[in-house]
């Protein structure tokens, strides 16, 4: 791939991108969507800190991520879903029908370069995209509101990473499908079905769980509570170069049928053993009040166990107490000890009232002691498991996030995200569109 | 016009045949294209032409049959129903296309074919005809010796033609082998050094109008004539 080439094939689809109506009109909605969604949050945040009436929440309870960065972030996850794989399919499905991409394939540009710069064109579009979020993180600077860097960092690079597979996705299905209509049918299906595998794995375990993981919900999940899963990361990476390379694949007219096959299959054989060998549960915990962590006295405990812990949960999969133990206790037992097992042998029965003694139970081994528990509280869960270990548990105090109460009102970011940012985009478009002829006077 | 027979080949097309939904569209067409000449792919409409062009280029599968090139990446296809991109200037797209061969716009096809007062007009507000040779000026700008070219004179008026006509020889002249399709047979006539008759996806003739004439036992006979005789 040569440096002009690309430089002269991106050049050409921001063109694309930037002067199609479809991207103007994603970007005017944006504005007003963050806007609501910010300005919400932010009343929200003040009257839980005690503005207006009501009496203030605790303040260490009161954190920007969940209060302000995750709700204002909220918006781009409607977008992404529902209106990002269009302007990406477009990108490619235009060059098809126009006839076009039978002039690209024959020039010296690659597939593969003249997908890269498609992607490329479009992480352009994502830093237009982010400016009305940039502009509310701005407003809550500026009103007092506190902002933790590495956990807005971790936000911004979920929503990043799930923009970045949406994008390849809907480049795969542009390139395998004939009509745009049924690209979009595809993609759409697929978001769909990762929502339904979503559902459906929840407070399960098995493979089932393990792949349900990696649906880009569930993954920006965990970037929303400040965590950084290195594999999630790679994960993406691993996606959005597989379904490239089927692109390219499927993109090359001149391919025969059998080396288009034999690309694709390789791609989903080295994506399949990521998945299989190559996955690692190392994470870091950028939340500011360390909500995917436990003490540090308890982490350094429970990481020098070296025997097999098992943990078997008897709760049902819609059990609100499996739902509780999974994201507080079990997320953050996996970060912690090496070699963890956790089974849900009643994950797919509704088991509440079948008489099961066992229910509601959850049983934890270290090496050849058990014991069972029935609480799903962390402190309560790290005694038991620390004692079987043969630990005395740690002395542990309240946590140490301040939390950041504020009675705000970010004035003037009603008229930036309702009035101007519309009338500016409407404005970027119309003389965008301008003839040629009258531009150049 | 010079007949120039004697060019070397550079293009072999041995037996390509191709199927679609089990019917054969093309069925082992033969035909020899050789440097400096423009030869015309000649056939009624469903004869097969756009897609021995298609499969000569790869861009589609065949069922058999070869095609050897001197150089296999020296030959560009130029699609009938081809549209620069839409949205942006026809100086851009020519441009655009031009770096990606590390070349500069083909001034000279620009000027025959009179695009000069289009290149500022967006290539999606451009007629059928106009259109047309902005694709065949982005053709012609290409590095590559072999150009399939499918209906190059489709939406022109007679002055454009016969300025494009003129194009095309020079371009043969200077050591290109062009192949065009063309379904108006006296344009054919007037352009073209040697013919392939295509009637149902079958070859029924290769040659100069004068082997052809002769073949149809008519010295005399259009080629409109001939190809009636013959198929």
């Amino acid at each position: 791939m040569r440096w002009s080439e690309l430089r002269a094939l991106a050049s050409k689809d921001c063109r694309e991108l930037f002067g199609s109506t479809a991207f103007a009109l994603l970007v005017l909605v944006i504005g007003p969507l963050v806007g609501m969604s910010f300005i919400s949050a932010v009343h929200a945040y003040s009257e839980a800190s005690g503005g207006g009436l009501g009496q203030a929440a605790l303040a260490s309870a009161l954190s920007p991520l969940d209060g302000i960065l995750v709700p204002a972030f909220g918006a781009y996850d409607l977008l992404i879903t529902f209106l990002v794989p269009f302007i990406a399919i477009r990108l490619v499905a235009a060059e098809k029908s126009s006839g076009a991409i039978a002039l690209l394939l024959q020039s010296p540009a690659s597939p593969g370069s003249q997908l890269a710069s498609k992607l490329v064109a479009l992480l352009a579009g994502w830093s237009i995209v982010l400016i009305p979020a940039v502009a509310a993180l701005s407003f809550w600077r500026a009103s007092g509101g506190h902002l933790s860097a590495p956990e807005t960092s971790a936000l911004l690079l979920g929503h990043t990473l799930r923009y970045l597979v949406t994008c390849s996705l809907a480049i795969a299905a542009a390139s395998i499908f004939d009509g745009a209509a049924s690209a979009a049918i595809a993609v759409l299906a697929i978001t769909i079905g990762s929502w339904a595998l979503d559902f459906f794995a929840a407070g399960r375990g098995g493979w089932v769980a393990t792949v349900a993981r990696y649906t880009p919900s569930a993954m920006l999940r965990q970037f929303e509570r400040g965590l950084l899963e290195y594999d999630a990361v790679i994960a993406s990476f691993v996606a959005t170069i597989a379904l490239l390379v089927i692109a390219a694949a499927f993109l090359d007219l001149r391919v025969s049928r059998r080396r288009r096959v034999i690309r694709v299959v390789a791609a989903l054989v080295v994506a399949a053993a990521f998945f299989a060998f190559g996955r690692t549960s190392r994470s870091a915990d950028l939340s500011e009040d360390r909500r995917n962590s436990f003490s540090l006295a308890d982490e350094q405990l429970l990481r020098s166990i070296d025997r097999p812990v098992m943990i078997r949960i008897h709760l049902a999969a819609e059990d609100p107490r499996a739902n509780d133990y999974e994201r507080n206790v079990m997320t953050k037992l996996r970060r912690t000890i090496p070699r963890l097992h956790a089974e849900y042998p009643y994950a797919g029965r509704t088991a509440l009232f079948d008489g099961d003694d066992r229910y509601g139970t959850i049983l934890y081994r270290v090496g050849a002691k058990e014991v069972v528990s029935r609480s799903t509280t962390e402190e309560i869960v790290l005694d038991e498991l620390e004692t079987l270990a043969g630990l005395t548990p740690p002395q542990r105090g309240e946590p140490e996030y301040p939390g950041y109460p504020l009675n705000a009102s970010p004035r003037g970011a009603a008229t930036l995200f309702y009035g101007v940012w519309p009338l500016l985009v409407l404005a970027s478009f119309v003389i965008s569109r301008r003839p040629y002829s009258r531009r150049t006077g | 016009m010079t007949l120039v027979n004697g060019g070397a080949p550079i293009l072999r097309m041995e037996s390509i045949s191709v199927q679609r939904g089990g019917r054969a569209i093309l069925d082992g067409v033969s035909f020899v294209a050789r440097r400096g000449e423009v030869a015309g792919v000649i056939g009624p409409n469903g004869a097969g032409k756009t897609t021995l062009f298609e499969a000569v280029a790869g861009f589609i599968p065949t069922a058999g049959g070869s095609v050897i090139a001197e150089d296999p990446s020296g030959l560009f296809y130029l699609p009938e129903a081809v549209r620069l991109w839409p949205d942006r200037r026809v100086g851009w797209c020519l441009e655009f296309f031009a770096r990606l061969f590390e070349r500069e716009p083909d001034r000279e096809a620009i000027e025959a074919l009179e695009l000069r007062r289009l290149l500022a007009q967006r290539a999606g507000s451009l007629s059928k005809g106009e259109a047309r040779r902005a694709a065949l000026a982005l053709a012609l700008g290409t590095p590559q010796p072999i150009l399939l070219l499918d209906e190059p004179f489709d939406g022109l008026d007679f002055r454009q033609t016969r300025s494009a006509m003129a194009l095309l020889r020079s371009r043969a002249a200077a050591g290109r082998a062009l192949i065009v399709s063309i379904h108006q047979l006296a344009d054919a006539v007037r352009v073209c050094d040697r013919f392939l008759l295509l009637d149902h996806g079958r070859a029924i003739a290769e040659g100069t109008l004068g082997d052809l004439q002769a073949l149809a036992g008519n010295t005399g006979a259009t080629l409109e004539e001939v190809f009636l005789a013959l198929e």
